[in-house]
């Protein structure tokens, strides 16, 4: 892996996310060493529609990643609707046509896991409101890895489902508030 | 229901499965990308119930015909028929009419799976009154495509979304003139296979056994490494005559193949249809 690989914050989430993820990505500032991954359920055959909500984001290029596609920093990057997105060690992004997990493509888990095979240097793990459990397994090995790892607080969740069902499993090391996570995602993520 | 709970996979017992993989069957996965690999293989040892990668490499050298059972797990080709409707309607309206004044269209499927799009392809063909000339061979290293494809029978459950693809490429012509129900599978004409020939060819380490004026590869390249896309590309290159066309998937792309920057010309740039320079 080349020393200038960027910063990953690799953040999942279904209904009751969009709104208020979108809300925070246009307050986060530019930084050219840091990619956002967004892994979120989404309907089929519904090409560059995220892509359009979440446009006009000051500074970020916004892509939904092709096969293949280089992970730059500078970037947001939305999973393609229908596809797994999945991290190669080599620094790229693959995408995958296999069954969906928890009934989705893209899954949260399968991009959170191949995260942590790839023993991507510095990168963190966010997961929101959601109805379904995809996503916890997935953090869940990021924390087991060593990475950061948190959580929306169900409380402040619009569907509380998929962040409860993260905190069954484990303790991660962040449980925040919608209206904090601009602030989260201006950290570093770090390996512990 | 999945659970996402994988085992873990030591490098050295990957690269023990890559070279089984190699001398004992002929199979070179080393350029498969690497996450996708991991992914299959800890779903194949979950699956089976073997405790760990070592497991799997004993059985694949003890058992040989554990091997076939293995290759239809790993090989995974999800597809559905005109899955991504906007590129099928693509070929339909830019590419089809380039064939109008040809003698004889060879096409070749490669990564054909299950034989969904081998059938969404000879509707159109059939639709464009181009069926009678066109000689298709729908290929794939999974020996389920020889199994499965040539019945042209699927679960009655993926119905809806068949005839909802059909009728955003098709909107005019009735689903029934290509399927009926039969028990619990829907089943599509036989006369859409007359001009099929289904084979088993690997596309990493098999040449090309003829020219085309048609390819169509999707959704196979995105389990392959930036290199064999390289290499695979170029095989497509020097498989297609002056002015055949290449199809791929809607999120695979040329982007690792430098030749196909001069050769390959796009003909729609989003519906990743590519056309050989003359």
């Amino acid at each position: 892996m080349k020393p200038d690989t960027p910063y990953l914050w690799v953040i999942g989430g279904s209904a009751g996310s969009f709104t208020p993820l979108r809300e925070a990505l246009l307050k986060l500032p530019y930084d050219p060493d840091t990619s956002i991954v967004l892994c979120l359920h989404r309907l089929k055959h519904a090409r560059f529609q995220i892509t359009d909500a979440f446009l006009r984001i000051k500074g970020w290029k916004l892509c939904e990643p092709d096969d293949k596609t280089p992970i730059q920093g500078g970037f947001i990057y939305i999973a393609p609707a229908d596809y797994h997105l999945l991290i190669e060690r080599e620094g790229y992004f693959s995408l995958s046509v296999e069954d969906p997990v928890h009934f989705s493509r893209p899954s949260i888990d399968v991009t959170m896991i191949s995260t942590v095979q790839a023993v991507w240097p510095r990168a963190g793990g966010i997961l929101l409101s959601g109805a379904n459990k995809d996503g916890a397994q997935g953090l869940f090995q990021m924390y087991q890895a060593g990475y950061f790892t948190a959580v929306q607080d169900p409380a402040d969740a619009e569907v509380p489902h998929m962040p409860n069902a993260a905190l069954a499993l484990f303790k991660p090391h962040c449980k925040f508030f919608i209206a904090t996570l601009s602030s989260l995602l201006a950290q570093k993520p770090i390996l512990n | 229901m999945q659970e996402e709970v994988l085992p873990e996979i030591a490098e050295a017992d990957l690269e023990a499965f890559f070279q089984i993989m190699h001398s004992v069957y002929g199979f070179d996965f080393r350029d498969y990308a690497r996450a996708s690999v991991l992914r299959r293989l800890g779903t194949i040892l979950k699956k089976y119930g073997l405790p760990d990668m070592r497991a799997l490499n004993q059985r694949l050298l003890k058992q040989r015909e554990f091997f076939e059972t293995f290759l239809n797990e790993f090989r995974i080709g999800a597809t559905e028929l005109f899955r991504d409707p906007t590129a099928w309607v693509a070929l339909r309206k830019q590419v089809l009419p380039l064939f109008v004044a040809t003698p004889q269209i060879r096409v070749w499927h490669a990564g054909a799976s299950t034989g969904e799009e081998v059938l969404s392809l000879a509707i159109l063909l059939t639709e464009a009154g181009l069926y009678s000339r066109a000689q298709i061979y729908a290929t794939d290293i999974d020996p389920r495509t020889l199994a499965i494809a040539p019945r042209a029978r699927y679960p009655l459950r993926h119905k809806r979304l068949y005839m909802e693809n059909f009728q955003q490429v098709l909107p005019d012509v009735p689903f029934s003139k290509y399927v009926h129900d039969e028990g619990n599978e829907m089943v599509f004409n036989p006369s859409l296979l007359e001009n099929v020939r289904f084979l088993r060819h690997n596309l990493v380490s098999d040449e090309p056994f003829s020219r085309f004026e048609l390819i169509l590869c999707r959704n196979v390249l995105i389990y392959f490494t930036p290199e064999l896309q390289d290499r695979v590309i170029r095989k497509f290159i020097r498989a297609l005559v002056p002015g055949g066309v290449l199809m791929i998937g809607t999120k695979e792309s040329l982007f690792w193949c430098k030749e196909a920057e001069k050769i390959l010309v796009p003909i729609n740039n989003l519906e990743r249809l590519y056309r050989r320079q003359a």
